[in-house]
């Protein structure tokens, strides 16, 4: 920064800085070192810079050498190039390095995706469990224990007392000693308790407290709204999905999640109700379950392009 | 806004939501990351409300932003640089040597300090001053590492002081 000093305060630093460096070069004489203690005794703001010089010594002698010499002798991006665009990209650690499953997570700072349909589990080095469900993003920063939400839907198991701090966009959740299901998509959020309780900070409107069984559902236009959080919801954890008696269309839109391409119904299916555990991993099989117990049927064209449609309109 | 705001208050609430979204979507840019954006464009806000003499002379307020901005992400940019060198050092450490992580926090927070505490020298000068404090190289060691001559170390050792002592006051 571009202090300035006083034109005695800069002549001290000055002065001091070079006995320093003539101390550390190691041929200071016995003369030198009798003049030093005169100039340290000839005025009490020579003795308290001398203090603090030692003091800085001091400061570098604390940290372990190897350490500290890879931190602050790294290679600097000039000013110029800082300031150019997307360059956090080129900051990020190798991926394999982060992401490896066996391992706990070394890594502080990560980037974590999954691909439609695929789940994937993380131990924090903190020792909190993340878990991603299908088609989520998340920005990990655990140096200032905070954890980006971009997309989609993960569960959390913070067994500190000490907060992981979730941002959702529409509102920021602070979890310790607590298991939380979160979710976001472009529309809403939605924060569901398992165990313990969450500070919940919404972008507009008051802080408030969530406990176990408690779901908050937050709009894009800042409107809440409380619900009882549904115990199998987090069953995707297992990789089935769990649901009673469940409007047809509700289903179809929570299962066209985990399936690549479209998946489409005709209007008067969507009221069917469905009830049932299905796997997450084969949804071909969960349609083919649908077709054999509802009165409907799968038109597929591809893989990709599925349509239901009521048995009438089948024939 | 309350009736009681004073001019400088006035237009700071004007000057932040003119150019808030803005600034944000500037940062945002170059973080390729929102949290980190909201938080720059808000920490630039708040240093030019420290400095509200600067408020009433404002002819080009983004370009004034723009200045705070940037100082302010290269700043942070440094920050993460030793983070990131930080953690792959720790990462190459062996199990044994590993610091307990409340220790890891400190430690980046003492190095942090230490890395604003010699920002600005010159790179062959703080180069000689960390060989000198870390590793404990002598005078002659450091300048055969430059290829300088030991009386030049010692200049630069004596520079690196003189830095840290004044940035320290």
């Amino acid at each position: 920064m571009n202090r300035t000093f006083s034109r005695e305060s800069r002549q001290l630093a000055r002065t001091a800085a070079r006995w320093l460096a003539l101390l550390d070069s190691g041929r200071a004489s016995a003369d030198d070192l009798q003049r030093l203690q005169c100039w340290r005794a000839a005025s009490p703001q020579h003795e308290q810079i001398w203090q603090r010089a030692e003091g800085l010594r001091q400061r570098f002698q604390e940290v372990p050498p190897s350490l500290a010499m890879a931190s602050l002798d790294r290679p600097e991006p000039n000013r110029r190039t800082l300031l150019k665009r997307g360059l956090m990209v080129a900051v990020l650690l190798p991926a394999g390095w982060l992401l490896s499953q066996q391992t706990p997570l070394q890594a502080l700072r990560a980037d974590l995706r999954t691909a439609v349909g695929e789940r994937r589990g993380v131990r924090l080095a903190d020792g909190s469990l993340l878990q991603l469900n299908t088609a989520t993003a998340v920005d990990l920063d655990l140096v200032h224990q905070r954890l980006t939400l971009v997309e989609g839907e993960i569960a959390l198991n913070v067994s500190r007392a000490q907060a992981l701090h979730v941002e959702l966009g529409m509102a920021r959740v602070s979890v310790g000693q607590a298991q939380v299901c979160l979710r976001r998509d472009a529309e809403q959020c939605r924060i569901g308790v398992l165990h313990g309780s969450v500070q919940v900070r919404p972008r507009h409107g008051a802080a408030l407290a969530l406990q176990a069984g408690d779901q908050l559902t937050i709009s894009a236009d800042g409107s809440g709204a409380m619900d009882r959080f549904d115990p199998h919801q987090p069953d995707w954890r297992d990789g089935v999905l769990s649901v009673n008696d469940q409007p047809l269309g509700q289903f179809l839109r929570e299962l066209s999640r985990y399936r690549p391409g479209w998946l489409r119904w005709e209007p008067a299916l969507e009221s069917l109700k469905v009830t049932g555990t299905f796997r997450l991993d084969d949804t071909d099989r969960v349609l083919t379950l649908l077709a054999a117990s509802l009165p409907l049927a799968v038109q597929a064209r591809s893989r990709y392009r599925i349509t239901l449609v009521p048995w009438q309109k089948a024939a | 806004m309350s009736e009681a705001a004073s001019p400088t208050e006035q237009t700071l609430h004007g000057l932040y939501r003119e150019h808030r979204s803005w600034l944000e979507r500037w940062l945002y840019q170059r973080l390729g990351n929102r949290w980190d954006a909201a938080d720059l464009s808000q920490d630039t806000f708040l240093r030019v409300l420290a400095s509200p003499q600067v408020l009433s002379e404002l002819r080009e307020p983004r370009a004034y932003l723009l200045t705070v901005g940037k100082r302010l992400l290269v700043n942070f940019h440094k920050r993460r640089s030793l983070e990131q060198a930080y953690l792959e050092a720790l990462a190459n450490l062996p199990e044994a040597q590993m610091p307990s992580p409340e220790q890891r926090w400190l430690l980046l927070e003492t190095l942090q300090a230490l890395d604003e505490l010699l920002d600005g020298l010159p790179p062959a000068v703080r180069r000689a001053f960390l060989w000198s404090q870390l590793e404990g190289l002598n005078y002659a060691q450091i300048a055969e590492r430059l290829a300088v001559s030991e009386r030049t170390v010692k200049r630069y050792m004596a520079q690196a002081y003189e830095h840290c002592l004044l940035v320290d006051l």
